[in-house]
């Protein structure tokens, strides 16, 4: 049952339509809208917790807090999207759009506003109200610096300002709501 | 004890080949093999499986106890020993096909023992 | 005269290999007595960096296991850790995993084919089975953002759903890929020199299949029924289908194997289509794996198993990955055997193997 020359249809058929390839460059490639093509960052919005950049699987991004700089690597990155799961503010957003070859891996910076590094973090510093607070610990198990200790049996609850970005995922995953950022 | 996906069944190291035997007599087939590193030893797998039925032997021995290869029993099992030898350094005797720590072109020795 | 025998090596570089494998052949004339694998080129230790990287993060490691069944590699692992930690996936993130499951094997198996075309040297046939593949691709990218890495997966669900005119174009555009495939698989099932080159080459008898551990196509190519999606993960225990198996056990078998299932997976993409509920596509998670976990799910390639353990801190103690062309590669030595030289592409290709998946 063997044919002979099934193949010929198809091979005149594309011989007379026109090429299924386009002529990239000249004319750019369409990508659709949910393309993951580079991470783009609203650094106003951004109040530099760098939870991205200890998520980030290939470590391309870094954060630099005291500068207020917020640093990705375009060669690095491979587009996974992790940071913008992470994302306490969701300041992070993937586009369409790939990273344009190069000669040597560049770094993309941006700068915080320097007039807002000067006050206090966007958010401010967390203050539990210790009479409705349950010494759950949820918020320091939560915090991604890990600048807050509780010691149910002592019933204490303490804070490392230094260390506190002010992301406020402490008072967002307090079951009973008793934190505060002031 | 909780849900593994798989009956485990612990087995020693003398017990080993002859229930391998057993699973051959019993047409399984050898579905995987692989080693975890456990304080001072290791905690070895041997998959088999007949239809959609599967269970694992569990073989726990020391870091320097000597492990029959069942390449003898299953010809296919040689990557799965090459493997757990080369990565893990489980010492595993009469290989059929001993790689020698030469399966994968790599520069560490034992890269997954735990120290 | 005695014969003398010679050694060929074939690989690691071959025109018919898209990964490196290297194989000792023994040849007496031109026929090959003896087959003695090597691989380790590509290996990445990508099962050692559980240590470093948390288990959410450890999705976006495994699904760069494979650059094929990239989606099944996420989704397994997913699972794996949804059974450690008892997360039960809402429905709608189940429907939508296996639609994109079916897309990946859609994929795979059409690169599978044109890459067949190529080892036994019809480079037309090749480009045209990859240009239908483009189609898929661009389904998988408009719906997840990536062509080949889908970082659609975590524990818990999937992180993009697809709404329902989304699903109904897919559909469309699936039918119309229907309707080239048959054009196509006429010319696999029945050309004359396709043929010559595929039947009766390489068998594997089903005890041999079997004994041998073989998964996937090469196992139902050789009369064995088993599909593990048949064990109902994802959404496939709601699903309706059959078994493709065929009794030939030759290189043709394989490839008609393949094709079928691609009809197959066609079938399923449309069933799961009319039947996908409304609703969450994944839930919270919440705490560390502990315990251990053996999952098994049916890749494009055939059975993989994973194997994870934890040790109730956010970083997995060991996860293992059996890649289906690891549980092939036996089964690639005893078909070799026997075989003439100028078939060895050709049955290296009909296990589809996956090297750096092998490797990992």
């Amino acid at each position: 049952m063997s044919k002979f020359m099934p193949f010929a249809g198809t091979m005149l058929k594309n011989l007379f339509s026109k090429p299924v390839t386009t002529s990239y460059p000249e004319k750019p490639a369409a990508y659709p809208e949910r393309s993951r093509g580079h991470i783009e960052i609203d650094i106003d919005q951004c109040i530099m917790c760098g939870l991205c950049s200890r998520n980030c699987p290939p470590r391309a991004i870094t954060v630099d807090r005291a500068a207020g700089a917020w640093t990705i690597n375009r060669f690095d990155c491979v587009q996974c999207g992790y940071c913008t799961e992470v994302c306490p503010k969701k300041c992070l957003t993937i586009l369409p759009g790939y990273q344009t070859p190069g000669a040597e891996k560049k770094e993309a910076v941006y700068h915080k506003p320097v007039e807002e590094k000067a006050t206090a973090p966007a958010g401010g510093k967390p203050v539990p109200n210790l009479e409705q607070c349950v010494f759950c610990t949820l918020c320091a198990k939560k915090c991604p610096q890990e600048a807050i200790v509780v010691d149910r049996g002592e019933k204490k609850w303490e804070l490392t300002a230094e260390k506190c970005v002010g992301c406020g995922l402490c008072a967002s995953n307090c079951p009973k709501k008793c934190i505060t950022m002031k | 004890m909780a849900d593994t996906g798989c009956e485990l069944i612990s087995v020693t190291t003398g017990e080993l080949l002859m229930k391998v035997m057993e699973m051959k007599s019993e047409n399984y087939r050898l579905m995987q093999a692989h080693a975890v590193s456990i304080e001072n030893g290791y905690e070895l797998s041997y998959t088999f499986g007949k239809d959609y039925e599967w269970v694992s032997l569990r073989l726990v021995i020391d870091e320097n106890e000597e492990v029959p290869s069942i390449t003898n029993i299953y010809q296919a099992a040689f990557l799965y020993e090459n493997e757990m030898a080369e990565l893990f350094g489980v010492k595993i005797r009469m290989i059929s096909l001993d790689y020698q720590d030469k399966l994968y072109r790599i520069d560490d020795t034992t890269p997954m023992k735990r120290l | 005269m005695a014969s003398k025998k010679s050694v060929v090596p074939f690989g690691p570089q071959h025109p018919v290999l898209p990964e490196p494998i290297h194989l000792d052949l023994v040849l007496d004339d031109e026929r090959v007595v003896e087959a003695i694998p090597s691989i380790g080129f590509v290996h990445r230790g990508l099962e050692s960096l559980v240590k470093k990287k948390d288990f959410k993060e450890m999705q976006y490691v495994v699904e760069r296991t494979c650059g094929i069944c990239s989606f099944m590699h996420g989704m397994t692992y997913c699972e794996t850790i949804e059974h450690m930690m008892d997360v039960e996936v809402p429905a709608r993130g189940r429907y939508l995993r296996t639609i994109w499951c079916e897309m990946s094997r859609l994929h795979s198996h059409m690169l599978w084919l044109g890459l067949l075309a190529d080892a036994f040297g019809f480079e037309s046939l090749f480009y045209q089975c990859w240009r239908m593949r483009e189609q898929i691709l661009d389904m998988f990218e408009a719906s997840t953002g990536g062509r080949v890495i889908f970082s659609v997966n975590a524990p818990g669900g999937v992180l993009k759903d697809m709404p329902s005119d989304m699903l109904h174009a897919f559909v469309e555009k699936l039918d119309g890929f229907e309707k080239e495939l048959h054009k196509i698989a006429d010319i696999f099932l029945n050309d004359y020199t396709v043929l010559t080159r595929l039947k009766g080459v390489g068998i594997l008898t089903p005890e041999e299949a079997h004994e041998l551990g073989a998964a996937g196509p090469m196992l139902r190519a050789s009369g064995i029924a088993r599909d593990t999606r048949k064990l109902g993960y994802a959404a496939y225990g709601d699903l309706d289908f059959d078994i493709i198996t065929s009794d030939d056990c030759d290189s043709f078998a394989r490839c008609d194997v393949r094709i079928r299932e691609m009809y197959q997976s066609i079938q399923l993409i449309k069933q799961a289509v009319d039947k996908i509920p409304q609703g969450d596509i994944a839930v919270p998670v919440k705490g560390n794996p502990d315990g251990e976990y053996f999952m098994r799910v049916e890749q494009p390639r055939g059975e993989a198993i994973y194997y994870a353990k934890g040790n109730g801190s956010k970083f997995l103690e060991r996860i293992r990955i059996r890649t289906p062309t690891f549980a092939n590669i036996p089964a690639l030595l005893k078909t070799l055997k026997g075989c003439q030289l100028s078939d060895v592409p050709l049955l290296i290709l009909t296990i589809d193997p996956c090297i750096s998946c092998t490797e990992r």
